[in-house]
């Protein structure tokens, strides 16, 4: 069955976090302080209907005047008794329980407003005063016909709430019965200021963008900037080929993938298993024939690391074979005679040697004329350059390196322990990568989360799950 | 009893609450906390002018609902269309 189009919301950063909009015909619960703007948030939300989607909205306000609501809302350049000469709104005052005998009553009032304008959206200011007429058993009843009269009319409708009122109360009936919770709130922010915040605490139907996010009024209303947007770089993700990581709930939070001639890091802790994050980014190079270089590390051999690639359905050996796959080794390790030939053995070299030995011997490969028109992708570990060349050498070496490389077109994925390193050095790598995708173990869990990346979006912390498929881990 | 005057009063104070708020949908005991007035006048206003078709009137006592009739004003002409 076709999924019916999100109702955009008209509220700029509001339809990200719900992943394109409110489902249509949802009712939803807008909780808040005094002074938060539910009812701007409320008039955005209709004025966006009635003005760029031809649907018509009403206002129900039961304590302001709409006099007083006209007023208010023109700082933000709505004109709302215009829109009401045009049929495309009406803001309507009344006493919550004439709303109420005019809603169940047939061809009622409010029946009547909706037909005459042909409305797709209402908010209602505030449901909080229904608990003023009536027990508690019959406010649960009266705002339950009031969710069933909205879903009867197709009605996209939001509900507005006092919030303070329940706190340290046991939670609303309405929490249950709607479909959705938008809070905002006034949050302290460095000592002297406050913040404002949106977090939508439940919404049927649709993803959401967890946590809480910033917004501020601006000239034309309320303005949400997603928690966890940083600048992009455009230059970066202009380029249309993305890598894919091999695992799909990665992918999707690095936009499709790692874009090609990028630098990534992956940040580990020592308790943290990276290998099969590594490996899947890996194999996943191979299946799409591009041309490897690999810095082996100290813990892994070869064979172990080839062995591993093999889980992934493809072969390591046979890519170094074909003269596809290269190895850094700094370790006198032995390998298979036939694939000497894709060792690059530098434990002999000094520091001062390092870089022309290297250059000496990948250059070529990477100018190759068979190879030329391939895609590199090269793996480096730098806890081995700073345990076998110390931090002082990376710190000179690390930049200069990846920005030759880069200029080539090759994609990077880098392998560190942040902690380790320190924090001057840390800072220095990670302003130097295009990406940083950090993984640790705390408790019983193993994180995830994407810190840097070109797109600008940040991740919130995902729970790394085993799955008995290739790619052995998800991401949930 | 009510003096003429009052009653007269609040009629044009309800004439301009529903001038300003032209979607108002108000009980006369609703009007009349909006207001600041005693029900009771403003009841009786409420009646004077739904008989004069300025509001209408739906339901009988302290349940009647008043809504205003927003008299048809065309403000811009097209001259041409007389041509």
């Amino acid at each position: 069955m076709q999924k019916k189009k999100a109702v955009h919301t008209g509220i700029p950063g509001l339809d990200d976090i719900l992943y394109g909009g409110v489902p249509p015909g949802a009712v939803v619960i807008l909780e808040g302080e005094p002074g938060t703007g539910k009812t701007t948030f409320g008039m955005q939300f209709l004025v966006e209907g009635a003005i760029k989607h031809d649907e018509p909205g009403i206002y129900i306000t039961f304590e302001e005047l709409p006099e007083q609501i006209y007023d208010d809302m023109t700082s933000f350049g709505w004109d709302l008794r215009d829109l009401e000469r045009q049929n495309k709104l009406r803001v309507i005052c009344m006493e919550p329980d004439i709303l109420l005998e005019q809603m169940l009553q047939p061809h009622g009032l409010f029946e009547q407003i909706v037909r005459e304008i042909g409305c797709k959206r209402v908010v209602i200011d505030s449901i909080s005063l229904f608990r003023m007429v009536g027990d508690e058993e019959h406010v649960r009843t009266n705002v339950y016909s009031i969710r069933n009269i909205m879903r009867k009319h197709s009605l996209t409708s939001f509900f507005i709430r006092e919030y303070s009122e329940f706190e340290g109360m046991s939670m609303p009936f309405e929490n249950y019965i709607c479909d959705g919770i938008v809070r905002l709130s006034l949050k302290p922010l460095m000592d002297k200021y406050r913040k404002r915040t949106i977090e939508v605490l439940k919404m049927r139907g649709t993803r959401i963008l967890e946590g809480e996010h910033t917004y501020k009024f601006i000239h034309n209303g309320v303005y949400i900037v997603p928690s966890l947007s940083m600048a992009e770089d455009k230059m970066l993700i202009r380029e249309a080929e993305v890598l894919s990581t091999g695992i799909d709930s990665l992918d999707d939070l690095l936009a499709g993938g790692i874009p090609r001639g990028s630098v990534f890091m992956i940040d580990t802790n020592s308790k943290a298993n990276y290998r099969y994050l590594l490996s899947s980014i890996y194999s996943q190079r191979i299946k799409d024939d591009d041309c490897t270089v690999t810095m082996m590390s100290g813990n892994t051999s070869l064979d172990t690391f080839a062995d591993t690639i093999e889980l992934f359905g493809v072969s390591l050996r046979e890519a170094a074979r074909k003269g596809k796959a290269f190895f850094i080794e700094h370790y006198r390790r032995a390998v298979e005679s036939d694939l000497e030939k894709a060792i690059v053995r530098v434990d002999k070299v000094t520091n001062e040697e390092y870089a022309q030995v290297l250059n000496e011997r990948l250059n070529p490969i990477f100018e190759c004329e068979d190879l030329c028109d391939k895609r590199w992708f090269v793996y480096y570990d730098l806890n081995t350059i700073i345990s076998e060349r110390g931090k002082d050498f990376l710190l000179r070496y690390f930049a200069e390196e990846m920005s030759m490389w880069r200029s080539l077109g090759i994609t990077i994925v880098v392998h560190c322990n942040f902690a380790e390193i320190g924090t001057e050095t840390a800072s220095f790598l990670e302003r130097t990568c295009n990406g940083v995708i950090r993984t640790w173990v705390d408790g019983n869990y193993q994180y995830l989360q994407v810190t840097k990346s070109p797109s600008g979006r940040v991740s919130a912390p995902h729970i790394i799950a085993n799955v008995a498929e290739k790619p052995f881990v998800q991401l949930i | 009893m009510v003096a003429e005057s009052d009653v007269i009063t609040l009629q044009m104070e309800c004439t301009l609450f529903f001038e300003n708020n032209p979607y108002a949908i108000e009980t006369s005991s609703g009007l009349s906390k909006r207001l600041g007035r005693s029900q009771q006048v403003t009841e009786q206003a409420l009646n004077r002018l739904a008989e004069m078709s300025i509001l209408e009137k739906n339901g009988q006592g302290m349940r009647a609902i008043y809504r205003y009739k927003a008299p048809y004003i065309q403000t811009e002409v097209d001259l041409n269309a007389y041509d």
